[in-house]
């Protein structure tokens, strides 16, 4: 009998029938990992962020993220005392997520991705990747007025933004406890993007704008600068912009600079093709998989199962959509003063969630008009949306850390 | 609270405002960089080239070997790009 309850104890299934919340914590795992898997929802992050989320919540496995207090002492010990204290889990997330060293290198692969060609290509779309930043400080206000605090309220309205490596980001620096749910939000919003564009566009746009023709209003009002030497361009670019921005908003260079350089190595060629490979493969997956487990890893029972995680996921949602509203609202107002109309879809990609967002943007432009094929040009909204949003991270960083 | 929410506002209004500046230099930037890459470091006409004058960079008449227009053009524009004017297509096989 006594090695029947020794036996017993050795189990997880004795903490499991004492926390039985933990059990919905399993449910969300799975979850999760059948959106990832089977409904391939962001797959790349959600299938180790869910499976982080599995492994912090088996009992006694010492997976889950200790948050750090004044009472723990985790802030004064070394690495090597976490690792032996509190696992290798905790040891990861000090060491990658709380120094905030994986946002920016995921940054570096993304921007390895990026092709900046057709935002120069059509330059003054780039505009409508600023308006649909409101939605991030629009969110921030209600947080607030939701019983938010600041900074709780900031990591919250970012994912509006509609980038996952930005929101974690601000999220660490910002509210570390409410980096799970806000990930968790991120990323689903994100996936959802297919859902959340459409349901915004219907409720917003008319019939006939969403006809308007890129390319024949391209015809109409030609663009006065062509490109001559497109390679040189990209290539000085990158080391412009990022100059440009690290003097007027210094705090979101971890972001934007990683996301430059990465895109400077893509675009010099063969010359650095080693360095481009590794940002965008090696280093790209391999931050990916320690940031996704580290995320998983800090939602258990007692830090997720709350109110602030409903309010969480209700309010990225309305910054989401915010977003969506605020750049076909920016198109609308365009369309009034100029000859040179804009498709009001361009505007809805301003958010980042690149590409996802122009392909879905071009789906329906396609729906109302088959000729009517808007990528590139949505595109360049949705790129300047990538670099919109790190800048709104840094403008919040910097006024409310 | 007030404060709080006085505080967001104002972040609200310089955030905004920060992200239209910036993404306006970003235009600025831009344009600046192609009007002087366009003067100083402009390719030499070659698409259009390679078009109409299928002699200099298309050794053969491809037009008249039942390779349609567009096709032709999408082939020596990336050719184009990848060997940076330098390349030149001597001849086009057709499974």
């Amino acid at each position: 009998m006594n090695i029947l309850e020794r036996l017993f104890e050795m189990t997880a299934l004795g903490e499991l029938i004492e926390s039985p919340l933990t059990l919905v914590m399993f449910a969300l795992a799975f979850v999760l990992l059948y959106l990832g898997i089977k409904k391939r929802f962001e797959p790349l992050l959600l299938v180790p962020i869910a499976f982080g989320l599995l492994l912090a919540n088996f009992p006694g496995g010492q997976m889950n993220v200790i948050q750090a207090t004044a009472d723990n002492g985790l802030l004064k010990m070394t690495i090597l005392e976490i690792a032996k204290e509190y696992g290798i889990m905790n040891m990861l997330y000090y060491l990658l997520i709380k120094t905030g060293l994986l946002p920016p290198l995921i940054f570096l692969g993304v921007g390895a991705m990026t092709d900046f060609g057709p935002m120069l290509r059509n330059l003054r779309l780039a505009f409508f990747g600023a308006a649909a930043q409101i939605g991030i400080f629009t969110v921030l206000i209600s947080a607030v007025a939701m019983g938010f605090t600041l900074k709780q309220a900031g990591a919250l309205g970012i994912i509006g933004g509609a980038d996952g490596p930005t929101a974690i980001y601000t999220s660490i620096v910002l509210a570390p406890e409410l980096l799970g749910p806000i990930a968790i939000a991120a990323y689903s919003y994100m996936a959802l993007v297919p859902v959340i564009i459409p349901f915004v566009v219907r409720f917003t746009t008319t019939e006939s704008e969403l006809k308007i023709h890129m390319k024949k209003q391209e015809k109409l009002y030609p663009s006065k600068t062509k490109i001559k030497n497109l390679r040189t361009v990209k290539i000085i670019f990158p080391i412009a912009l990022g100059t440009i921005v690290s003097l007027l908003v210094p705090s979101s260079v971890p972001l934007v600079g990683m996301l430059l350089f990465g895109n400077l190595i893509k675009e010099i060629g063969s010359d650095t093709n080693r360095l481009f490979k590794a940002a965008s493969e090696t280093i790209m997956n391999t931050a990916t998989i320690f940031l996704g487990l580290c995320v998983g890893a800090t939602m258990t029972a007692d830090t997720f199962l709350n109110s602030q995680t409903l309010m969480i996921v209700v309010g990225g949602f309305i910054a989401f959509a915010v977003s969506i509203f605020g750049g076909i609202m920016a198109v609308k107002i365009y369309n009034i003063f100029s000859k040179k109309k804009i498709n009001p879809l361009i505007g809805a990609t301003g958010l980042s969630a690149v590409p996802m967002a122009s392909r879905v943007a071009n789906d329906i432009a396609l729906k109302y008009d088959p000729s009517n094929h808007i990528l590139q040009y949505a595109m360049s909204s949705n790129i300047s949306g990538v670099i919109g949003s790190a800048v709104a991270a840094g403008v919040l960083i910097s006024f409310l850390s | 609270m007030n404060n709080d929410i006085q505080t967001a506002l104002i972040v609200l209004v310089v955030g905004m405002i920060t992200v239209f500046v910036i993404l306006a230099l970003v235009v600025l930037t831009g344009e600046i960089l192609i009007r002087i890459v366009n003067r100083f470091f402009a390719n030499p006409p070659s698409s259009q080239a390679h078009l109409s004058s299928a002699d200099t960079n298309v050794a053969t008449p491809l037009e008249t070997r039942g390779i349609p227009k567009q096709t032709l053009a999408a082939i020596v524009s990336t050719v184009d790009i990848i060997t940076e004017g330098k390349g030149k297509i001597k001849d086009i096989h057709t499974k």
